[in-house]
């Protein structure tokens, strides 16, 4: 069943375009990276979809209920807005009770749902303490848990791991992997880890200048971007020279040159493939070598990644 | 997948918003710091109206008069800096976005906080009550001022808690909004100050009138000093009864619209 799905959404402020012509859509069950640069129109584009903002144009339904119905999207849906401020004299444990009641729940489900909830993401002994003795990261995992107070059926992440040290950040991932797992929800998950996307995103939206430059899967992307492979080769030393010259003219590479950091390295960057795998290019390069008669003693192919896809759709020319 | 989970309706969700808001408010301390503060004034006011000798020349009922007249100002300021503070607070601090993602309607939350900000003015009451009954013992006024005080600052203070809400709704910041709620209430009260020259003839009859601050304090003048029943100038209570359902009425119809995040058009 599609949970997410947006048909031309445009979001303007005054003469300034946001977000144009988003048109997308996700799987109930998938978790969709949404990647761009500061800027690019992530945090606008959730918060049309999130219904906080009105869209210019366009229409979108979030777990098969129309942009029309609002509150009733609102329902289905958990959020982690980017930058949420938190009520700094609340315990987390109250903060949850709050928003489970705001849902809906009555006084004895929303404590149970708090108590569940805090354990769900490491905060079950911090519950009671007031949210200004809160670390950063640890008001992002309350900010997960309060997502999720109304089991959503489509949660919406925005930066979760935006100003954490790499093990907050890996803590969040953590729970997020986890939550997605147990839970079945469709996951949005707009960040600037392009690592992390590649390993917990089953899909991938990368926007730019408030428009899709490139959806799909991590490999589909890259693939659009035509995104360069590369290699790394070892040769004798007193070889470097000759296997250059031998690379040069083979048709597979497109540049060969000294690794800067070890004798008798090389790197070689392989051509676009157009659509040909890059196996097939670097036997086409080792074959070249084997030709000119240069002993190979090692090589490691380097494969294509989607930072390297993101750079080439986002950078200005 | 993911279990399809039956949506629930959030029932009296000004309920909820209100119940927070009024921990937050009084648990937090905010309320009770501004309560003490509140008391203490009140408790030098009627302490300079009882002993001073410049002071104490009025008679019991005007004592009881000045005290209320304080208690009634002093009490529905704190209800129109902490509504002032309700919105424009929460964009401030960031915890708006998460109250607006959950299904409550804007119109409650915005009817919770203003409830929640009215609490300040029933305190407030409650503190004068003790002071109204010291200075107005044995000249039967108690009865009559309480009740009064009651009714007439109650109507203020949902006028000015209203006015706080709507300018905290359109303020980017919560200075701005804490600065023009106090100098629109300082407006307000300056006809008090005209000499009493400029308060005579139909301009200033209808000066006084139409501003439902001074029209509150002349009704309750004219029932605790000039001792007349509560009929007979009840014309004076047009304006503050005017007042406390027209803007309640905004408050409440403008925070659909404008209870939202800085910047864009947004629902």
């Amino acid at each position: 069943m599609t949970a997410v799905e947006a048909r031309g959404i445009v979001k303007n402020y005054g003469s300034l375009v946001a977000v144009s012509d988003l048109t997308f859509s996700a799987e109930g069950g998938e978790i969709l990276g949404v990647l761009g640069p500061n800027g690019a129109g992530k945090t606008t584009a959730i918060r049309v979809l999130t219904t906080i903002l009105e869209p210019s144009a366009g229409t979108f339904s979030v777990a098969g209920v129309p942009h029309t119905k609002p509150t009733e999207i609102r329902r289905r849906i958990g959020v982690l807005p980017e930058s949420a401020g938190y009520p700094e004299r609340q315990t987390g444990h109250e903060f949850l009770r709050y928003h489970a009641r705001l849902h809906g729940r009555s006084r004895s489900e929303a404590r149970a749902l708090a108590d569940g909830l805090l354990a769900e993401v490491g905060l079950a002994e911090r519950g009671g303490t007031l949210i200004k003795t809160y670390s950063r990261g640890m008001r992002q995992r309350l900010g997960i848990a309060r997502a999720l107070v109304n089991d959503p059926r489509v949660l919406f992440l925005d930066e979760p791991t935006l100003g954490l040290d790499p093990a907050g950040q890996r803590q969040i991932l953590t729970t997020i992997r986890k939550v997605a797992r147990e839970r079945g929800s469709t996951v949005l998950l707009s960040t600037h880890l392009l690592g992390e996307v590649e390993e917990l995103c089953s899909r991938v939206l990368i926007l730019n200048g408030g428009r899709i430059a490139a959806q799909g899967t991590v490999a589909e992307i890259v693939r659009q971007a035509g995104a360069p492979r590369s290699a790394r080769l070892r040769v004798a030393s007193e070889d470097v020279e000759r296997a250059i010259a031998a690379l040069a003219p083979a048709t597979a590479v497109e540049r060969a040159e000294v690794a800067n950091d070890q004798l008798g390295w090389l790197t070689v960057t392989l051509a676009q493939s157009n659509g040909r795998l890059s196996e097939d290019l670097m036997g086409e390069a080792l074959r070249a070598l084997l030709d000119a008669g240069v002993p190979l003693l090692s090589y490691e192919l380097e494969g294509a990644r989607l930072s390297d896809a993101f750079l080439a759709m986002t950078e200005p020319a | 997948m993911v279990a399809e989970a039956v949506p629930r309706p959030a029932p009296r969700g000004w309920l909820v918003v209100l119940g927070q808001e009024l921990r937050d408010l009084w648990l937090g301390g905010r309320a009770l710091l501004l309560s003490f503060a509140f008391a203490l004034l009140l408790s030098v006011i009627a302490y300079l109206v009882a002993t001073n000798t410049d002071l104490n020349f009025l008679e019991q009922r005007e004592s009881v008069n000045l005290v209320l007249q304080a208690a009634v100002a002093v009490g529905t300021l704190l209800t129109l800096l902490t509504a002032a503070d309700a919105v424009s607070g929460e964009r401030e601090r960031g915890t708006l976005e998460n109250v607006l993602l959950t299904p409550v309607s804007r119109v409650e939350l915005g009817i919770g906080k203003l409830l929640a900000s009215l609490s300040l003015w029933l305190a407030a009451f409650a503190i004068t009550i003790p002071y109204v009954w010291i200075l107005g013992r044995g000249v039967g006024v108690v009865g009559n001022a309480v009740l009064v005080g009651f009714v007439v600052g109650s109507l203020l203070a949902i006028f000015l808690a209203s006015l706080g809400l709507v300018i905290s709704l359109f303020s980017g910041s919560n200075r701005v909004s804490l600065s023009l709620g106090l100098f629109l209430l300082l407006a307000l009260y300056a006809p008090t100050q005209l000499p009493a020259g400029a308060r005579r003839g139909w301009a200033g009859d209808l000066l006084l009138r139409v501003n439902p601050l001074t029209a509150g304090e002349h009704y309750v003048g004219r029932i605790l000093v000039d001792s007349h029943s509560w009929t007979k100038d009840i014309s004076w209570l047009v304006s503050p009864v005017l007042a406390a359902v027209l803007f309640a009425g905004a408050a409440v119809f403008l925070s659909a619209r404008f209870i939202r995040l800085p910047g864009g058009l947004e629902r």
